[in-house]
């Protein structure tokens, strides 16, 4: 049973063209400009009507949104300590799809990483920072890792979806880290779920009004999309992902790939985690990243499961999250707004990436070849 | 130890067994009839985020008697046809992938129930409450000692969202239309081949489905808070998609299943009020751990529809 589930595609829906496009790519690169662009455009226009029904004018608060995301330092500052987490958790993501496994845990694998990482540098206070902020890291990394390992060996050996384990994961996570934040390790004084802050030695090092934690995102992401495109596991992975039962006959580890995807992606969360931790709250606490897990895989999906893409669009993302913020401020918009905002972008680009989508955006384009 | 044991079927805590089944039964058949015509949707809990802040603005706008009460069953039930119809434009139309379209909507119904829910009562200090239903005890019954308390002294809201299992099983199982929806899931092709109306059938189980998503959320204001905050459903939603698998998509064993997590669910209330041994957050973990246990005790032996999240195209060759 177990084995004829492995041979099947994992998740085969989710197999989008992969080998045509690079048949095509002069021609796609174009396409894909347009699709994303008319994707984006619409957006603006749902989300415009949508801020002129609870009465704010939609172009102030699109100005706002850019303004106070890149328009001074401290606002681009915040813009990449919220895309940090988004990157680090959409590459995971992405990386698991490209070997057909869905990673929906994200927000848990973050609480684990946050949980490991605070739990290390209380353990390990009065050591240096030169010390203590790598094995914070490392501890975050193993803490993701470990959740995800979960669902990895569920999968592994009883052909368990990892997508539903992942998700109930979530859940066991974040109380585990309510516990954590109200019970053995909770700041008195504050009276919410909200721990003592970790020694000054594991702060992750800033940068001007930032912290570090893009240095670190970015090159993983570049490393990974590196690592799929360039080496012999990468190949492995690219072919389990697009035919899993080719790959097998190739001589590809399916087992092997399954769980090596959902535990890197688990650990891409984690580390995600403690950076967040060390790099912002220096503290546990608990909506550390709200949704974020989700907007994970959400920007996977938008940069059609390329490492390389997260970068972009988790960019793009980011700025939304800042923007809505300081709409938040002054509009009185509720800051989950930008999730309406995020999917109707997301929605609105899957529609024009269909079969009839792209037929409409070829004759848009004028061939219609 | 023996006031422990006697906690575990105490007749408050069963009747809140009852309550809190109420809306995990109802989204979990909604997504029965999605799944039963081959739809993964992964927006449940979105929709009922949707379906709950729908529900609690009609009653706060309209006030509760009981004709508004129904308006705003009917409102949020006609509030998850609508993101329940986005999916099947996405999905059925133009045939995208129902995992990352399911996804998509369940950040879209968070997001939106979030604003309309702004939209409606604006920014205050202390969450406006419209109070839950009154109790209806049913006359004779409800004074049978113990069951009485259990099974007959519950707002409307629970005895109808309980009971939806019964049509939702006799439609399935026992009306040619049932069989065309369940041979559906099996295998659109087939039905597409004896000329049956295979579009039409997808869409009437995804837009019943769908409405009762939405219902399911507005029960979470009406009758088991009276309030509405973000993340009112906290992963029921979820549970209900695992609810699905666990009874292996039959209506009655998953009615079964949602009494076994709400009972599970109710344990913290029960618990995590008289004694302080075990941390709430714990109890509150119990449901999902239990998920868990339950997806490899029944994973592989369920028989999923065969066409589930496959998107059909009549034109594809094979």
């Amino acid at each position: 049973m177990t084995d004829t589930q492995l041979t099947e595609p994992p998740t085969g829906p989710l197999n989008i063209q992969d080998s045509s496009q690079r048949a095509r790519r002069g021609r796609g690169l174009v396409e894909t400009a347009v699709i994303y662009g008319i994707g984006i455009l619409v957006a603006l226009l749902i989300n415009g009507l949508l801020l002129m029904a609870i009465g704010a004018n939609p172009l102030t608060a699109y100005g706002t949104i850019l303004s106070s995301s890149l328009g001074s330092l401290s606002g681009v500052a915040q813009t990449l300590n919220r895309m940090t987490p988004l990157l680090l958790g959409a590459t995971g993501v992405a990386f698991a799809m490209r070997a057909g496994y869905v990673n929906l845990g994200t927000d848990g694998q973050i609480y684990a990483g946050a949980i490991a990482a605070t739990g290390v540098a209380f353990a390990l206070d009065g050591a240096p920072a030169l010390v203590l902020v790598p094995i914070v890291l490392v501890a975050g990394i193993v803490g993701g890792a470990l959740l995800a390992s979960i669902a990895a060996w569920l999968r592994a050996t009883r052909g368990i979806n990892e997508l539903f384990v992942t998700v109930m994961l979530n859940f066991v996570a974040l109380f585990l880290a309510e516990y954590l934040a109200t019970g053995p390790w909770t700041d008195p004084v504050a009276g919410e779920a909200i721990t003592v802050p970790i020694p000054a030695a594991a702060e992750l090092p800033s940068l001007g009004p930032g912290h570090v934690g893009i240095l670190i995102a970015i090159p993983i992401a570049l490393l990974v999309s590196r690592w799929l495109l360039r080496t012999k596991g990468g190949f492995e992975f690219r072919a389990a992902g697009s035919n899993a039962l080719a790959a097998r006959f190739g001589g590809v580890g399916l087992v092997r790939v399954g769980i090596v995807a959902l535990v890197v992606a688990g650990a891409l969360g984690g580390l995600a985690g403690s950076i967040e931790v060390a790099g912002v709250h220096s503290r546990l606490l608990t909506g550390l990243t709200p949704n974020f897990g989700y907007m994970a895989v959400l920007i996977a999906v938008l940069a059609r499961r390329r490492p390389m893409a997260t970068i972009p669009v988790a960019f793009g993302f980011a700025v939304l999250i800042v923007g809505a913020d300081s709409l938040q401020r002054s509009v009185q918009l509720p800051a989950s707004a930008v999730l309406l905002f995020q999917a109707v972008v997301v929605l609105a680009v899957l529609a024009f990436e269909t079969p009839k989508g792209r037929r409409l955006i070829g004759r848009i384009m004028g061939g219609g070849q | 130890m023996i006031e422990f044991l006697a906690g575990l079927v105490d007749a408050d805590m069963l009747r809140t067994t009852l309550v809190v089944a109420t809306p995990l039964l109802l989204a979990a058949l909604g997504e029965l009839l999605l799944e039963r015509v081959g739809l993964l949707n992964l927006a449940i809990e979105g929709m009922v985020a949707v379906g709950a802040a729908v529900g609690f603005a009609v009653v706060f706008l309209g006030g509760k008697s009981p004709g508004m009460v129904i308006l705003a069953i009917v409102v949020a039930g006609l509030s998850g046809v609508a993101i329940g119809a986005i999916y099947g434009a996405m999905s059925l139309n133009l045939q995208a992938n129902q995992i990352t379209v399911g996804l998509a909507l369940l950040i879209f119904g968070l997001g939106a129930s979030s604003l309309l829910y702004r939209g409606v009562v604006g920014v205050t200090t202390t969450p406006p409450s419209i109070g839950t239903l009154p109790v209806w005890r049913i006359p004779v019954l409800s004074d049978i000692p113990y069951l009485g308390r259990i099974l007959f002294q519950h707002d409307p809201f629970v005895y109808l969202g309980l009971l939806t299992v019964v049509p939702v099983w006799w439609v399935l199982y026992r009306t040619p239309l049932g069989l065309r929806v369940r041979a559906t899931g099996e295998s659109p092709k087939a039905v597409d081949s004896l000329g049956l109306p295979l579009m039409s059938l997808r869409w009437s189980a995804l837009a019943a489905g769908s409405a009762l998503i939405g219902i399911a959320g507005a029960f979470f204001p009406l009758s088991l808070v009276g309030g509405y905050s973000d993340g009112i459903a906290s992963g029921r939603g979820w549970l209900a998609l695992m609810l699905v698998i666990f009874g292996r998509w039959r209506p009655w064993t998953i009615a079964a299943g949602a009494l076994l997590f709400a009972w599970v669910e109710a344990l913290q209330f029960q618990f995590g009020v008289t004694t302080k041994v075990i941390p709430p957050q714990f109890l509150r973990m119990l449901p999902y751990v239990l998920a868990i246990v339950v997806l490899v005790r029944v994973y592989g032996k369920a028989q999923a529809p065969a066409s589930l999240t496959k998107s059909y195209d009549r034109e594809a060759r094979f």
